[in-house]
């Protein structure tokens, strides 16, 4: 065992450039997949990617435009990534990976034209629903920190709400939902959080 | 009856029945150009169509005033003066509708009616 070992280092040596050579290079080709996965990771997370498929640009898109996550005072947008997908790593990670399986939905068709997306909106709604219930609209506070809210700088009205949210453990998409894509058929979020919680 | 008078009868039992679908016509309810009033009057911060939220969904007004006489009257002036209204136990002014087109206006009304 020692005697091979030996060789394998004697054989080292003699090709020390070949074996450095080799590892550069392997630590390049590690560099290039590194920034290559993020850069993919941060193209598949632009307005622009989203928008490519019809599926989104015809019916969700274009309900959100001019919500007032698109276009407002200030500018400041929330576009797809933003609430539909996590920032967190790991649930980035697994996210865009079972992205994948839209590819195969959009190449056979599943909701390629009004009527198919209609059929399929409330369930789609409801997924998105669901995980916001689960994990007490996340992605909404990822902008909006509710410790961070000047109640002096909203109305009565506002205040009188998120006191109430905030007392009775309610999460933000109960009241705030339908804001940017049309409101499905079916059971809405308060409806769904019954059922859930059962 | 003469062949004339069959010919003054068709024509203006075809004319009635002309006028009635005009009438149904001018009733009919433009779904987008109520949505697109919702969406700019942003009357879904409160209402779902058929779900909870502060206010009533439309499908629970539709459902209350169903068969009422002067329910689009009723509804048009609730949009169009701002009455208080109670949510959660305390009195709120309900919002204006975004628009001073009656027409428009209405037509929202009867989309309201209809869910």
């Amino acid at each position: 065992m020692d005697n091979n070992k030996q060789e394998v280092f004697a054989k080292v040596r003699r090709n020390w450039k070949l074996v450095l050579g080799l590892g550069v290079l392997g630590l390049f080709a590690a560099v290039l997949l590194v920034i290559g996965g993020a850069a993919g990771l941060a193209w598949t997370s632009t307005e622009a990617f989203c928008t490519g498929c019809h599926e989104m640009r015809d019916n969700v898109y274009a309900e959100y435009k001019d919500t007032i996550h698109d276009r407002n005072r200030t500018g400041v947008r929330a576009i797809c990534t933003d609430c539909h997908v996590p920032r967190e790593v790991g649930p980035l990670l697994l996210r865009k990976m079972a992205a994948t399986f839209e590819l195969y939905g959009h190449m056979t068709g599943v909701i390629d034209s009004k009527e198919k997306f209609e059929a399929h909106r409330s369930d789609m709604a409801h997924k998105v629903w669901k995980r916001m219930l689960q994990t007490d609209s996340h992605e909404c506070r990822n902008c909006h920190k509710a410790d961070k809210m000047d109640s002096d700088k909203q109305s009565e009205k506002a205040q009188a709400r998120h006191a109430k949210a905030k007392a009775e453990g309610i999460t933000c998409v109960e009241c705030h939902f339908g804001i940017a894509h049309k409101e499905p058929e079916g059971p809405g979020p308060q409806e769904m959080k019954a059922s859930l919680t059962k | 009856m003469n062949s004339l008078s069959r010919v003054f009868l068709m024509t203006a039992v075809v004319a009635a029945f002309g006028c009635a679908d005009l009438a149904i016509a001018a009733d009919a309810v433009d779904a987008d150009a109520a949505q697109a009033l919702i969406k700019k009057s942003d009357c879904g911060k409160c209402h779902a169509v058929d779900k909870k939220k502060d206010g009533p969904s439309f499908h629970e007004t539709a459902e209350k005033l169903k068969g009422k006489p002067g329910a689009e009257d009723e509804i048009y002036k609730h949009l169009t003066t701002g009455p208080m209204v109670k949510i959660d136990g305390k009195e709120e002014k309900h919002k204006v509708v975004k628009s001073t087109d009656e027409g428009e206006i209405r037509n929202l009304v009867r989309w309201i009616l209809s869910r």
